[in-house]
């Protein structure tokens, strides 16, 4: 009897202890989890304050921001072929068309139509793209120059980016004196900010000038990517960027961000730099690890005068299609907190999002709308900002 | 009692048809296969339909996890006649059962969401007006497909409350359609008025200017979530569709089925439910905080607020794939000891699963899929993979019978008996030795909650998931 009454005792007491326990993980999610004291359980992040030097100055020439002339071409193109993961070597856009229409484009067939003609002849080559691509007229580019001026006054140039349609960034390398920089070897480095095609698939053009340009690439790029830096017909040297920070220039380092992109792309590289007594200056091609992840990385990694935000230029990925999202309004919301005294933005950043920054009163710097840049809301194609001048 | 009073999926007995684990391997076989050939053909980037765009796939498996639920648990697979169900072959009636519940869903989302509601009442559901109105045909269909979409995700946890919470109650003794009928209205009525509290303000931000006549822009829960971001109601609606589930099955509706009361229970169990998620909801948050550091408002990705919140209910959904195949097709192991250890046992072990499930999710589904690498690109969206596979789980348990592993006999009467009786649980009384060990199982749950937030930075620190 007694032992009956214990076995049962036991029986409950384990029933019991296995409600309880669950009960009480969920009531302890519940209670604690989003409180104030979690929080503070939180490891207060320790600073690396990297020290990279100095520079006095940054320039920065738009050479074009225009990826594209159309948003509705370019996403309906998208769309035809199933939408934002689609990869995009088989978007069939030039320089990767076949002529085989929506998303059975392939990297082989598009580069073998126009390999032999890379990177010398670089109209034809764009004219046999233009008869097998999905509306050819539309591709645009994204790059710019930057000229950072040392401590002893010595001016570094380098390339953001490269763009993507041979022929307009033919053009607009010639319309900002580029490719004479290039031809007499002035511009030290061509950073690919990122392996999408308005920011990447230009390469020929600075090749044309310059096969022997130092060239830095985020090691996501996939295997079609580097094929192309090859086929292109580059032969310089090329840093496969796998470290989070790579200093440059005193002042001036190249960071590395883990990113997902769509249309298959993986990862991007962004500029930093401190401006003697500014403080820190980004520089992004399409910012899509965002730019306070991004000035967030910095603060936690590197030493920069004043321990200050200074500016910022670039694209920032926010409105690309004019498209939205109310987590966008949470950086619109937000920036005005970071303290960026010079905000340069254009491209992927998109107009919508210039608008909703100067509505908030943010410290944006205005274009001039000239060589097809759509609105005055950003820096446009030719336009020109300076930090710390 | 005859197998008539209850519903078609209480009434049946799924026999195994090979002794062992054999039918569940089978299953598991057909299912992952029918799963990747379907995922092939309808979503994936580079299939052959490509609805994956995200949002145009997502409202199909959303509003098809709707209509499936309704087909089985609201309607009883009215009109559908009992006999039929019984001597049809499990392949046709699925095939019936799915085109039935395809057409339905179109119907639905052409209908009523796209004619009626989007030419006549609020223009986002619409594509077409989106379209006419500026916004490129990409983003108008997208929007609108993810307007649709939210009022599933809403749908998907109202209705079944409503039948394993509610009971049916109080329409549990109407008759067929007039039961399914009522409850369908009901909860989509329901799921309006949260659609209109959780989710029309995120839609009118999406339109510049904010909509501040017709929406509450900025929202009020801004300063809460950190966030004006929808994505904050995703993530506790996400958890709460999931926990009806877990409620459903891996729990045997314990422990609110240990009150009496009919009114209480049903009560207590619908809005416990909500308590329920909402915990995991915070925890699943802070989890990620935890493991990735604090969010930073405004940025994107995985530092975003907004994608925690959404990731709280891509979390869940990883949960509940593991615990619907735990109770659909390994007989809800474990069963030999009390309810309460049972349940205790399948919690940990399908949470322990869902870990499993997220591991090999992140770092294969880029290569199989055709998603996205990394967690948190803009169209990565784990939900619809996990979905649609649940989606198939249920075609093959509820329309298929666990055809080929398993198939249907009807229950005896004492086994119907015993049915009824399940509803109040009796195996679990109020006695000293429950209450001593629900103080100390209180105790070893709050331990195990502190042991597992303090293990979780460490986590972060040392295990990479995506390289």
């Amino acid at each position: 009897m007694s032992n009956e009454k214990k076995s049962i005792s036991r029986r409950d007491f384990v029933k019991g202890a296995a409600t309880g326990l669950v009960v009480g993980a969920f009531a302890s999610m519940g209670v604690y989890s989003y409180t104030s004291s979690a929080y503070n359980r939180l490891p207060k992040i320790e600073r690396k304050m990297q020290d990279f030097g100095a520079c006095r100055s940054v320039r920065v020439t738009n050479i074009s921001e225009t990826s594209w002339f159309n948003n509705a071409h370019l996403i309906g193109d998208i769309h035809e072929a199933g939408g934002l993961l689609v990869n995009q070597y088989t978007l069939n856009w030039a320089p990767f068309a076949n002529g085989k229409g929506s998303a059975k484009g392939s990297y082989d067939e598009g580069i073998g139509s126009i390999k032999e003609l890379l990177p010398n002849d670089l109209q034809k080559a764009w004219e046999i793209q233009k008869k097998l691509a999905l509306h050819p007229e539309n591709p645009g580019g994204y790059s710019c120059l930057l000229e950072v001026e040392a401590l002893d006054g010595t001016i570094h140039k380098y390339l953001l980016d490269t763009g993507w349609s041979y022929e307009w960034m033919e053009n607009s390398f010639k319309r900002e004196g580029i490719d004479k920089m290039l031809e007499e070897q002035q511009i030290e480095a061509l950073f690919i900010s990122h392996e999408h095609w308005d920011h990447f698939w230009g390469l020929p053009v600075t090749v044309k000038y310059d096969n022997r340009i130092p060239l830095y690439v985020h090691d996501g790029f996939y295997k079609e990517g580097l094929q192309y830096i090859k086929d292109c017909g580059y032969k310089g040297e090329m840093t496969v960027v796998d470290k989070p920070i790579t200093e440059i220039i005193p002042g001036m380092a190249l960071l590395k961000f883990d990113v997902p992109i769509i249309n298959r792309v993986f990862g991007e590289t962004s500029l930093a730099f401190n401006i003697k007594d500014k403080g820190l200056l980004l520089i992004s091609g399409c910012c899509h690890q965002g730019i306070l992840k991004f000035a967030d990385f910095a603060h936690a990694n590197l030493k920069y005068d004043n321990d200050r935000f200074y500016g910022i230029y670039g694209g920032l990925h926010i409105s690309p299609f004019e498209d939205w999202d109310p987590k966008y309004d949470d950086l619109v919301i937000s920036l005005g907190q970071w303290g960026f005294e010079r905000i340069g933005c254009n491209h992927c950043t998109g107009h919508l999002t210039a608008k909703k920054f100067i509505e908030s009163g943010y410290p944006v710097v205005r274009g001039t709308a000239r060589f097809r840049s759509a609105s005055k809301d950003y820096l446009g194609n030719g336009d020109k900002i300076s930090f710390g001048c | 009692m005859n197998n008539s009073s209850v519903s078609y999926l209480e009434s049946r007995k799924l026999v195994k048809r090979w002794s062992g684990p054999i039918p569940a391997l089978v299953n598991t076989i057909v299912i992952l296969a029918f799963f990747y050939a379907t995922w092939w053909i309808f979503q994936d980037p580079r299939g052959l339909m490509r609805m994956y765009t995200p949002y145009v796939g997502y409202m199909v498996c959303r509003w098809l996890l709707i209509l499936f639920i309704w087909v089985a648990y609201i309607f009883d697979f009215w009109p559908f006649k009992r006999s039929w169900l019984k001597n049809t072959h499990p392949l046709i009636k699925g095939a019936v059962l799915t085109l039935v519940s395809v057409a339905a869903m179109v119907i639905l989302i052409k209908g009523f969401f796209v004619e009626i509601l989007g030419n006549f009442g609020i223009a986002y559901f619409d594509p077409a007006r989106l379209e006419a109105m500026g916004i490129t045909d990409f983003y108008s269909i997208e929007y609108a497909a993810e307007a649709i979409m939210m009022f599933a995700a809403i749908a998907s946890w109202l209705s079944p409350s409503w039948v394993v919470a509610c009971e049916n109650a109080p329409w549990q003794k109407l008759d067929q359609p007039a039961r399914g009928i009522t409850i369908a209205v009901v909860t989509f009525f329901l799921s309006m008025i949260v659609y209109f509290l959780t989710m029309h303000s995120h839609m009118a931000i999406l339109f510049y200017p904010w909509q501040k006549f017709t929406a509450i822009c900025p929202p009020y829960w801004e300063q809460f979530a950190n966030t004006v971001s929808g994505n904050f109601h995703i993530a506790w609606i996400m958890c709460c569709t999931v926990v009806v589930w877990l409620f459903e099955t891996i729990w045997e509706r314990y422990p609110f089925n240990l009150i009496k009361n009919n009114a209480l229970r049903r009560t207590t169990s619908f809005f416990g439910i909500i308590a329920i998620a909402v915990c995991l909801c915070f925890f699943l948050y802070y989890a990620q905080d935890l493991v990735w550091g604090e969010t930073i408002r405004g940025t994107r990705r995985l530092m975003a607020p907004d994608w925690r919140w959404l990731h709280v209910g891509e979390m869940a959904i990883f949960w509940l794939v593991p615990s619907l195949y735990l109770a659909f097709y390994c007989n809800n192991w474990p069963t030999k000891f009390s309810r309460p250890v049972n349940v205790c046992i399948r919690t940990l072990l399908s949470a322990a699963m869902a870990a499993v499930v997220y591991i090999i999710y992140y770092k294969t589904s880029h290569l199989f899929l055709g998603t996205q690498k990394g967690f948190s690109h803009p169209q990565q969206f784990p939900m619809i993979p996990m979905i649609w596979l649940i989606n198939i789980f249920l075609i093959n348990f509820w329309f298929m019978d666990g055809w080929p592993g398993w198939k249907a006999v009807p229950k005896t009467e004492v086994e119907l008996e015993e049915i009824k009786e399940e509803v109040v649980a009796h195996d679990v009384k109020w006695t000293p030795g429950l209450a001593k060990g629900l103080a100390v199982g209180l105790c070893v749950g709050v331990l195990f909650y502190f042991a597992l937030i303090s293990i979780l930075p460490w986590i972060g620190d040392n295990f990479t998931i995506i390289k």
